[in-house]
Parts: C-alpha cells; sequence; structure tokens
C-alpha cells in the first residue's frame, strides 16, 4: 500500500493552550483510518489544519509526496482533499442533482446543461444504490440522503483523501450500513478515507488503522485488530476502565411511591395512547429508533406539545399541561435533544445558562442577587466537573460534553422531581458519557425520578430500572432493565410486541 | 429506474408549489374580473396590456429585488434610487442642457455603484442589509432634495420620442393587418421589462452566478464551505439591483415625463410585494422570475378591478393588496412547515 497523506509534526496553538503538539498522522491510498480521542483531544483541530481552516504554527503536510499547505477549504478541495461534516453542510432548497455540481456545473453553449447534470447525478446515486429522484430539493430527504448526497459531490470531486466527520450520528442503522457499504466501494477504488465516530462498534466495523489523540498529543497508530475495545477506551481516556464502566443501577424499593403517571396519552400528530408510570427514584429508559416518537412522547409530558387524549398525573394531581412553564413549575424537567438548538444558549455565561430554570420557577419579580448567582453556578462546575476557568465563560465556547453538563447542572438546580433526558449523551466522548450516566444515576439515588432517552442500546440497558420500547410511534414493550439483552431489544424493535 | 422524465413527475416537483399557487390565484382573479365587468371590457386585449404599461417600472425593478430575496436580503433603496434616476435626467436636460442619455449614464455610474458598495457592505463589514438600504435609502433621498424640492418637468425630443413610441398590436383580417379594436399597444417600458424578465430567468437559471444565488440563499455557511464566492455573488446581486433600480427610474420618468424628490415613496414596499406574491421567499433560496412576472400583474390586476367598479374607493386597492400579501405568507408557512415535517 502507498502512502498518500502524511502529516508530520503538526503543532498548533492557541492562545494559551497547545491544541496540537508535534502530531503525526498517516493515511494510506485505500484505506480507512479512524480518528479518535476525546472531546477536546484535538481530532477536529487536526481536520481543520488539514481542510485549510486552521493554521499550523509548525508541521508539514504532504500529499502524495508533494508539500502542501492549504488556506481555505476551497484550496483543501482543489488539492483532492473533501470533508463531509456531522451536519450536512448542503444548501436544502437546491436539488440533489445541483447540491452535487453546484459551482462545477457543466456547461454547454455557455450555459448550465441541466441535463448532463441530472443524468450524471442519477448515475451517482446508484452508484451507492440510491434511486431517488436527484431532481427534488434535498430538504425532501432524509438526513441519510443528504449525507450521501454529500459523499456523492466529494467523490465525483474526485477527492484523493475523503473526511467523514461523524457522518453516522444521526443515521439509523440501515442507513448507516449504507454509508459503510459506500465507504468500502470507495476505498476499493483507491480513495482514502479519514473516519471520526463517538461509536466504537462502527470503528471496529469499517476501518483498517486508527489514530488516537488525546489532550493534543499523539497516543499511537494501531491497526484494527490490534488493540481490544477495552484497550482502546483505555488509551483514549487514560484512565482505568474500572471506574467508567462500574455504574451502579438506581435502587427502586418496590413499594416506592408512584410520582408521574401518565394514561393513554396523545398528541395532535400520530402518537396515540401511550401509558407509563414511574417511580421515586427510579430511571426509566426510552428505547426505539430514531423517529419511533420517543421525543414526541417526552414532549407532551413537558407540555411541549398539546395533549389531546388522555391525562397525566403527578403525584396524585391531574396535570394541566399546556406549555412548558406549567412543566417547570410542576417540578418536571427537560433537557432536549439538540442542545445546540434547544437548551444551550450559547452567548450567555455558564453562570446565566444554569439559573435560568431556578430564575424561571421563582418568578422574574424575585431576581437572585449576583452572589447567589455565582455560588449556585460554582456549586455545580465542581459538582459536575465541567472544565472551565470560571463561571463567566460563554456557555458557546465549551465543548459539547460540557455543554451537556451545564444544561445538566440547570436543571438540577431547579431540583425536579421528574427528569427527562432526550438523548443527553449524543455526540459526546466515551468518557464524558460516562459521567453523565453517572450523574443521573446519583440523580435517582437523590430520589428524582428520570426518563432517559437514548439511541444507544448499550447504555440504556446499563442504567435503566425499566425500559419502555417505541415503534411506529406506538409503546410497544415495557421490560426489566435488569435482565435484558441487546438482542432482546433488538428483536421487540424489528418485530413489535414482545 | 426512477422515472423522472414522467411528465406527472416533473409538475408534481414540489420546487414549483410556490409559482403554482401564484398563477393560479392570479387567473381566480382575472376569471373573477372576466366575469363581473366582461361588458365593460375587462377581458379586452386593451385591458391585458394596460397592467403591463401602468406597471412596468415596478417590474423592471422586481427583477432584481427578486435576485436580493433570494440571497436571503433585502433592498430598500430601490424607491429612492428610482427617484434620483428621475431627477437626474429632469435636472440634467431640463436645467443644465445635456442629453438625457448623459443622464441615463451617469444613473447607472451612481445606482450600480451604491449597489456594490452596499453589498461589499453587508458581506464584509457584516451589516444587516436592512440597515444598509435603509442608508442607501436615505442617502438617496436626500440627494434628490438637494438637486431640487419641486417637481422638474421633462421636455426633451429624445425622451418625448422614446416615451411616445409604441407598437401597435395587430390581426390579420381580410388579406391585411390591421390594429385590433379597441386599440391596444404596447410602448418601450413594457418591452423592457418583458427584456429584463427574460434576462433575469436566463441569470438565474442558466449560469453558476445565478445557482450560487439560490445557494447562499439556502445556506451561507454551507454555500462557502463549498466552495462558492459567497461575498462576490452577493456583491454583484446588489450591483444589478442598482442597475434594476434605474432602469425602473428611466421607465417612470417616461411614464410621468417629470422628475420629483418625492416621487415613488413606498416604491420599495410595492416592488418587494410583487416579488412576494410572485412566490419568493423572505427567508431566501426560493424564488424565481416567471412567479415575479405574474406577482407583478397579479399585484396589478386589483386596481383594475377597482377602476372598473367605479364605485369603489381605490384606497381598497390596499386593502386587497394586503390581504393577498398575509395569504402569500401563510401558503409559503405551509410549504416549509410541510417540507420540515417530512423527514
Amino acid at each position: 500500500m502507498s502512502e498518500l497523506l502524511s502529516m508530520k509534526g503538526i503543532t498548533i496553538e492557541f492562545p494559551g493552550v497547545k491544541a496540537l503538539d508535534n502530531v503525526d498522522f498517516s493515511l494510506n491510498a485505500g484505506e480507512i483510518h479512524s480518528l479518535l480521542g476525546e472531546n477536546g483531544a484535538g481530532k477536529s483541530t487536526l481536520i481543520k489544519c488539514l481542510t485549510g481552516v486552521n493554521h499550523m504554527d509548525e508541521g508539514k503536510i504532504y500529499l502524495e509526496g508533494k508539500e502542501i499547505r492549504p488556506s481555505s477549504p476551497m484550496e483543501a478541495i482543489e488539492t483532492g482533499i473533501s470533508t463531509v461534516f456531522q451536519e450536512v453542510n448542503l444548501c436544502p432548497n437546491l436539488s440533489v442533482a445541483e447540491n452535487i455540481f453546484v459551482g462545477r456545473q457543466p456547461m454547454k453553449h455557455r450555459q448550465i446543461n441541466w441535463r448532463e447534470i441530472n443524468r450524471r447525478a442519477e448515475e451517482l446515486m446508484s452508484r451507492f444504490h440510491l434511486d431517488i429522484d436527484v431532481t427534488r430539493p434535498l430538504s425532501y430527504y432524509s438526513t441519510a440522503i443528504q449525507q450521501m448526497t454529500s459523499i456523492a459531490r466529494a467523490v465525483d470531486i474526485q477527492a484523493k483523501v475523503l473526511i467523514l466527520d461523524e457522518p453516522t450520528s444521526s443515521l439509523d442503522e440501515n442507513e448507516v450500513q449504507l454509508l459503510f457499504n459506500v465507504m468500502r466501494e470507495l476505498k476499493d477504488n483507491g480513495m482514502g478515507i479519514i473516519f471520526i465516530t463517538h461509536f466504537l462498534d462502527q470503528i471496529y466495523a469499517v476501518s483498517d488503522r486508527m489514530t488516537i489523540l488525546r489532550n493534543g498529543h499523539l497516543v499511537g497508530t494501531y491497526g484494527i485488530k490490534e488493540l481490544s475495545k477495552v484497550e482502546l477506551v483505555t488509551k483514549m481516556v487514560g484512565k482505568d476502565m474500572d471506574v467508567i464502566f462500574n455504574l451502579k443501577r438506581a435502587d427502586v424499593k418496590p413499594d416506592s411511591r408512584i410520582t408521574l403517571q401518565a394514561n393513554h396519552i396523545g398528541d395532535s400528530s400520530h402518537i396515540k395512547d401511550i401509558s407509563l408510570t414511574l417511580k421515586e427514584g427510579e430511571l426509566l429508559g426510552f428505547a426505539g429508533l430514531l423517529g419511533s416518537g420517543r421525543t414526541e412522547t417526552a414532549e407532551m409530558l413537558f407540555g411541549a406539545s398539546r395533549i389531546v387524549q388522555g391525562e397525566i398525573i403527578l403525584d396524585g394531581t391531574k396535570l394541566n399541561l399546556t406549555k412548558p412553564f406549567d412543566a417547570i413549575k410542576a417540578k418536571i424537567a427537560f433537557c432536549p435533544e439538540d442542545r445546540k438548538r434547544d437548551g444551550i444558549i450559547g452567548d450567555l455565561s455558564i453562570r446565566e445558562n444554569i439559573m435560568l430554570a431556578v430564575q424561571s420557577r421563582k418568578g422574574f419579580m424575585k431576581p437572585m442577587t449576583r452572589q447567589e448567582q455565582t455560588d449556585l453556578a460554582n456549586k455545580y462546575i465542581t459538582l459536575l466537573g465541567i472544565a472551565t476557568p470560571d463561571c463567566e465563560k460563554k456557555a458557546g465556547e465549551l465543548s459539547g460534553g460540557n455543554q451537556q453538563k451545564v444544561i445538566l447542572a440547570r436543571w438540577m438546580a431547579a431540583e425536579p422531581e421528574v427528569l427527562i433526558l432526550d438523548e443527553p449523551t449524543r455526540g459526546i466522548d466515551i468518557g464524558a458519557k460516562a459521567e453523565i450516566q453517572r450523574l443521573m444515576l446519583e440523580m435517582c439515588g437523590s430520589g428524582v425520578s428520570v426518563i432517559f432517552i437514548s439511541s444507544e442500546l448499550d447504555e440504556i440497558i446499563r442504567c435503566s430500572n425499566r425500559i419502555v420500547i417505541m415503534r411506529d410511534r406506538e409503546k410497544v414493550a415495557e421490560i426489566d432493565g435488569s435482565s435484558c439483552t441487546q438482542q432482546d431489544i433488538l428483536k421487540i424493535i424489528a418485530e413489535g410486541a414482545a | 429506474m426512477h422515472n423522472r422524465q414522467s411528465l406527472l413527475n416533473r409538475i408534481t416537483n414540489p420546487k414549483y408549489i410556490m409559482v403554482y399557487a401564484t398563477i393560479g390565484i392570479f387567473l381566480i382573479v382575472y376569471a373573477f374580473g372576466a366575469f363581473m365587468y366582461s361588458d365593460k371590457g375587462f377581458l379586452t386585449i386593451r385591458t391585458f396590456a394596460n397592467l403591463f404599461i401602468d406597471n412596468a417600472y415596478y417590474g423592471i425593478s422586481a427583477v432584481g429585488m427578486t435576485m436580493v430575496l433570494i440571497t436571503g436580503g433585502i433592498d430598500l433603496s430601490v424607491g429612492a434610487v428610482a427617484s434620483l434616476t428621475g431627477m437626474f435626467i429632469a435636472y440634467g436636460t431640463t436645467v443644465l442642457g445635456l442629453h438625457p442619455m448623459t443622464c441615463i449614464l451617469a444613473s447607472l455610474v451612481m445606482g450600480v455603484g451604491l449597489g456594490l458598495l452596499m453589498g461589499w457592505v453587508i458581506h464584509y463589514l457584516n451589516v444587516p442589509p436592512f440597515i444598509t438600504t435603509l442608508t442607501g435609502m436615505f442617502f438617496a433621498r436626500g440627494v434628490c432634495s438637494l438637486i431640487s424640492r419641486e417637481s422638474i418637468d421633462i421636455h426633451h425630443p429624445f425622451i418625448d420620442a422614446l416615451a411616445g413610441w409604441k407598437i401597435y398590436l395587430m390581426k390579420y383580417a381580410n388579406g391585411q393587418w390591421v390594429r385590433i379594436r379597441p386599440i391596444a399597444f404596447i410602448n418601450f417600458n413594457v418591452i423592457l421589462f418583458v427584456i429584463m424578465i427574460i434576462i433575469g430567468t436566463f441569470i438565474l437559471q442558466r449560469t453558476r452566478f445565478g445557482r450560487n444565488i439560490y445557494a447562499i440563499g439556502g445556506n451561507e455557511q454551507s454555500a462557502s464551505l463549498m466552495g462558492l464566492p459567497a461575498g462576490r455573488t452577493k456583491i454583484l446581486v446588489y450591483g444589478f439591483n442598482g442597475l434594476c433600480s434605474v432602469l425602473a427610474g428611466v421607465s417612470y420618468a417616461l411614464y410621468v415625463k417629470s422628475g420629483w424628490n418625492l416621487s415613488l415613496q413606498g416604491g420599495e414596499l410595492e416592488v418587494i410585494t410583487c416579488a412576494v406574491i410572485g412566490g419568493t421567499l423572505l427567508t431566501g433560496g426560493v424564488g424565481s422570475m416567471i412567479g415575479t412576472l405574474f406577482g407583478v400583474l397579479l399585484k396589478s390586476v386589483i386596481p383594475a378591478l377597482i377602476t372598473f367598479n367605479g364605485n369603489l374607493l381605490s384606497w381598497w386597492g390596499k386593502i386587497a393588496t394586503g390581504l393577498l400579501l398575509l395569504l402569500f405568507i401563510c401558503i409559503q408557512r405551509f410549504v416549509v412547515t410541510s417540507a420540515g415535517k417530512r423527514k
């Protein structure tokens, strides 16, 4: 195998920190190479350096033996390095075909040749076994197809190096397999692929080698068979795995009182007839595919979407939830799935983000003093181990895991009785994940009832007392968390009722 | 294989929904007029041609405005720039004795220059388009009043010839061409409007520059990451809109044959209305010239209906236009949300 790309001694300094310190990286032609590390380890910085977004202070990059120094994304693309980002970076209003060719449309008589664009786009998509109408707007299709479109664009540009930055975080199982098939096909054609993901199984499923970074330093490059999963995680976090995986399920006594009860609730879309009960100090997991109705159910419990049938009972009293504020008053808290959009307010400081829910419940006529706010924020910063110099840092500048902790802190400070967490561990690294799980379980220990929504079955099984399984916007089963396996759940999701 | 060639599939492509809505509502309103006032001659070609003649200057400006709106921006300076063009022509020919072409040339330099400058400020200084072009509007309106605070008539053989030039619509009857009855004609303004619509369509559909406009309106950050020249495109769009404003000003000057510092006040809002009821999304990314053409016709058929009725106050026209605008904003909202839900 020939070496396609090589990065030597890359050092990047930001004011105050060395984001990358003398890191080497190498990629062969026809190889899928995973890049691993916790958030803040320097993966994105390395990628940004390669794509010309960040500029390196020291080091050299060689592509096919020639030194390159990309200074903008455009230049990187021209030298043959294409990137598919986690969030789809295409234009939703343009057609699928146009998204592949915009900026470099084939011309005929100095006019855009639409026939050619559509024909070639169809050819590309059929290579990925997608039989779709490429003339429809991109927004008409699912995220998976949008990702494929993004990859098709990179393929058609004839990229030599393709960087896939968390491409699977919003795909379901089948879509991930489809993506992997495409990746393998591209690899067989001699393309070098850099693959970044938080899903360890996926790394083992598809890559040839992996490079691990930690705190801006290179830990090492290994063949896929050289390291077991546990060894890999240990190298990534630099801590012993026992600390991470030794979590104790919440302890619920059979006679604990029921805090929240939902009877046959449904909303105006298609969610119908969901019933569940939640005991004091219990952790109830919600499993199911994306779009199975997990989030919609949570939103109903929080008053974010209107209930048109059924009733919700909290501590024996029927609740009339018409807006989230009603739920907050009733001590129900909700951390939404998309923390950037619905949770964290990036321009406010950590202190302000944490105090929001407390203040909202107290009412704005009784403002907290600055000292109270600072004390509150500092308490949770220490308690949750939020990595920040002080509580006045803007929340938007924190890493994903730390932002998630700030949202958790916001609701912990509000002392809720019921806490609903929608995908709290999505897109954060394994160390932070374990810590979020630990915090969740600690809250259960102090008597809070928690509803935990996640697409990762292993963490649902690890933490939940009971697991509700959703499928096609219906609750299909409820099983005991301590005595089930991933296979059990997958089988129920695949086949319907237990 | 998915058959994208099939006619039905092409017709049902969701990207055309807004244009269908515009054309559909125009046909309904027109049919209503035909039903109510056909005895007064609403259905004649003359009435139809007058829709173009009386609104050509708005239409010309709407061509540039559509592009600006597709990028996700807005331009409030178009009315003032058109008015300033009228002042340039009126003051230049009547007071200074210059040839009108010289005045138009100077207006073009002024209008395109101001447009490019505003585009530059919007992109590189990151000032919101609303504020930037509001400044441009006050600037242009101010210069109008500096030139003269009274209306100046335009008397120049060139302008008279251009304004008076018309093509009569003919029909072939009894072996010879005769003018149709009642007499109908189109003039220079109408031809300019139609040419601008054709040029606009060509730019938007057939050039990379045009497609970049859509891409930027769809998601500017993505467009830059795909390597599209976002800055250059935006600056040129505002420049082109400046050109359209000046041509609209020329057309308006030919229509009223005078220049006045307070003419076309609020004209920018009329122009934006035309584009929006023509299916252009104010949030950017969606719009078309054919939609804008029908938007202009739809907006201008309402005053025509009121004239034909004869008993209604002309202000009812404003109310009807307001309702139309509301209707279209609701349709857009519906289309946008239903597109989001399908995922």
